[in-house]
């Protein structure tokens, strides 16, 4: 690894702000994660539900899921590295 | 009328030994650097609790193999078994580990404390130790004086560490000197009583120093110095393991029933490897000759072999008791019965718990839940409703439409006996705890307190829908009897969705689960609102009804957002660090209804620059 990168890596240790930032981002990529694999698993119920009830607030929570995705990549986005 | 001469007592003994022997005041000030040093390792140590060991803990804790691995490393780290355990209890009190993974952490406190013995007899008597005392301190200081949290935590490790090398140099000086003008070792008693007699001085020791390392120290330079015969400090090192246990067990004195037991299983380990150490003093000196001579250890280098000793009598110890663990921990639960919690009694707010910032988070974590259980069962009650039928799968429409017979049930002396004693103590608890913490535990604190007040809110709001549900629910009038049964549908569907993200696989992110439990609310709101007008307009319903019925909708909607908020905070989950994040991606109603509106299908979320792998 080379000096200069060396360096980037312990001003960012010994910066508390910037390790936060990066904690705040590792979290948010987690729950991305999680969010993601719980969006699939919602999908697959709704193709084996046959329940047009059941359907529907199946839908509505997929939707809002996929909301809190979307919210979740654009805070991402305008989060620093 | 003792405690108060015993202090006056040491203190006039010590000021004599230190007149007459400039030596022993040099042995004396190294023995209270080194507990200085201890002090201040101590307090490096417990700057990290806030959540680096909290994790840890968790992680290393579900097999016993890993409970005696992080025994092993966390005291060899600390060179604290006592601090080790004390904080195990406390974890333990608050419910965060199970009483055979704090046995296992125990057992291997127990062996990560032989370490000390190998670095202090292999490194701090054969170097200058002082040498490299001198700028740890410095540095340590510097650090202790910086604003983070971090930085201090190392300034204290390292200045413990300078104060603990200082502390063994000053002994070492001491006894050096000692003997050219006193010689301790024509003291040594040899055979089985000189083994009694010195295993009670070495306990004796350990229990007024508080600490094994000060004992084990002072035992390896008296007997660099030649002052200690070899059999006789092999008995000090049985002694002060024993004499450590005093420190588990005053650290337990305030912990729950959980505590008090993993202290009495640190007292049996200790106990019963000490027994076995004496009885088989001899093969244990056999196998210790033996062992130093495969590693090239001199025959004459009692330090490094005291150091073999201690290691393999706790090693054996560990042998004999860890196929035991399991009948261990029946015998303590048999014999330290916890004591039959009346429903209204606080489980895990103990003072213990109070010792750390994450203990007491985790307590007052812990104990919401239980108020949430007590509150939810009530509101239940409140419903008409078994607590089974919210946890279970049976269909909740169905269950409502059965006709309810019996009196209502007492609403109000169910809070006073099984809500408002515990609310009580968790603000006790928070208000005692609240001194000189860092900030997050501290928000964390805040909002448990919130999520107890919306739970009371609930329950408050169930008593005062409740009399008119008790009313109607038992009249004639099938079409007010029908919207109550409503009213009652949609709590306990609340009720059960929370279960149900609470226990589900997806509870790591049971935050953001309630976002759609908050979206069926708001709709079935709605829904409800129209029709009650439709039954008032076609005169279904009498317009005093109808008042009624409109007061009732405005409580059950409020029970309904106070359960939710509630869980935003408690149902955090095992992985609560998440929770922030979670926190930031919950929708406003604004997002909610663009989402419900837009239906978001399976279009994927645009990816940002920079692999997201959950995006």
């Amino acid at each position: 690894m080379k000096t200069r990168k060396l360096l980037d890596k312990l001003v960012t240790y010994l910066d508390g702000d910037a390790r936060q930032r990066k904690k705040e981002r590792d979290d948010l990529k987690a729950v991305l994660k999680k969010l993601k694999r719980r969006e699939k698993k919602l999908l697959n119920h709704l193709k084996d539900e046959k329940d047009g009830n059941r359907q529907k607030t199946l839908k509505n929570e997929i939707d809002i899921v996929h909301a809190q995705r979307k919210k979740g990549v654009r805070l991402l986005k305008g989060t620093p590295d | 009328m003792l405690r108060r001469i015993l202090l006056p007592s040491i203190f006039l003994v010590l000021a004599y030994g230190f007149w007459i022997s400039p030596d022993f005041k040099t042995i004396s000030a190294g023995v209270a650097v080194f507990l200085f040093g201890m002090l201040s390792l101590e307090e490096g140590f417990k700057s990290f609790t806030g959540g680096v060991l909290e994790r840890l803990l968790r992680r290393t804790t579900d097999k016993l193999w890993k409970s005696l691995a992080f025994g092993v490393v966390s005291t060899t780290l600390m060179q604290s078994s006592s601090l080790v355990s004390v904080i195990t209890i406390s974890f333990l009190s608050a419910g965060l580990i199970g009483l055979a993974s704090g046995i296992g952490i125990i057992f291997g406190a127990n062996l990560g404390t032989t370490t000390g013995a190998w670095l202090i007899a292999g490194f701090g008597l054969k170097v200058d130790i002082a040498a490299y005392a001198m700028p740890m301190l410095v540095f340590g200081v510097i650090l202790v004086f910086q604003k983070p949290k971090t930085a201090k935590g190392i300034g204290y490790i390292l200045a413990g560490m300078g104060f603990l090398f200082l502390g063994i140099a000053y002994m070492k000086d001491g006894f050096d000197a000692f003997k050219e003008t006193i010689d301790l070792s024509q003291f040594a008693i040899p055979g089985l009583t000189g083994l009694l007699i010195y295993t009670l001085i070495g306990m004796a020791a350990t229990v007024v120093m508080q600490s094994s390392h000060a004992t084990l120290v002072i035992t390896i330079t008296a007997l660099a110095a030649g002052q200690v015969t070899y059999e006789n400090a092999l008995a000090l090192a049985i002694g002060s393991n024993v004499g450590t246990t005093i420190t588990a067990i005053l650290g337990a004195l305030s912990a729950n029933v959980e505590g008090k037991r993993l202290a009495g299983a640190h007292l049996i380990f200790n106990v019963t490897t000490a027994t076995i150490a004496i009885i088989l003093i001899k093969p244990f000196a056999t196998a210790v000759d033996g062992i130093s001579g495969m590693f090239g250890i001199a025959a004459d280098d009692y330090t490094l072999k005291r150091a073999v000793f201690h290691t393999l009598f706790n090693l054996t110890g560990i042998l004999v008791m860890l196929p035991l663990i399991g009948k261990l921990v029946t015998l303590l639960e048999r014999t330290l019965k916890a004591k039959a919690k009346h429903i209204s009694e606080p489980r895990y707010l103990t003072t213990s718990a109070m010792d750390f910032p994450d203990t007491a988070v985790e307590a007052v974590r812990n104990e919401t839940l239980h108020i949430y259980e007590n509150g939810r069962d009530i509101i239940a009650a409140g419903l008409y409703l078994r607590p089974a039928d919210l946890t279970g799968d049976i269909d909740l429409a169905e269950r409502v439409a059965v006709p309810v017979h019996g009196s209502p049930p007492d609403i109000n002396s169910a809070y006073e006996t099984r809500i408002k004693p515990l609310f009580n103590a968790v603000i006790n608890f928070i208000s005692k705890s609240s001194f000189g913490w860092e900030q997050r535990q501290m928000a964390d604190l805040h909002w448990l307190r919130d999520a107890n007040r919306h739970l009371v809110e609930a329950i408050k709001g169930t008593k005062h829908l409740q009399k008119n549900l008790a009313l109607y629910v038992r009249g004639d009038n099938p079409y007010i009897r029908d919207e109550y049964n409503q009213l009652r549908l949609q709590i306990a569907n609340v009720l059960r969705a929370l279960e149900q993200a609470r226990s589900s696989e997806d509870a790591d992110v049971a935050i953001l689960a309630l976002d759609s439990i908050r979206a069926k609310l708001e709709q079935s709101d709605d829904a409800f609102s129209d029709r009650l007008y439709g039954l008032i307009r076609e005169h279904r319903i009498t317009p005093q009804m109808g008042t009624s019925l409109i007061n009732d909708t405005g409580y059950t909607y409020d029970i309904q957002r106070d359960l939710i908020e509630m869980a935003a905070t408690l149902f955090a989950g095992p992985e609560h660090e998440l929770a922030p994040a979670q926190h930031k991606l919950t929708l406003d109603e604004d997002e909610m209804a663009e989402a419900l509106n837009e239906g978001g299908g399976p279009d994927e979320p645009e990816t940002p620059p920079g692999k997201v792998d959950g995006a």
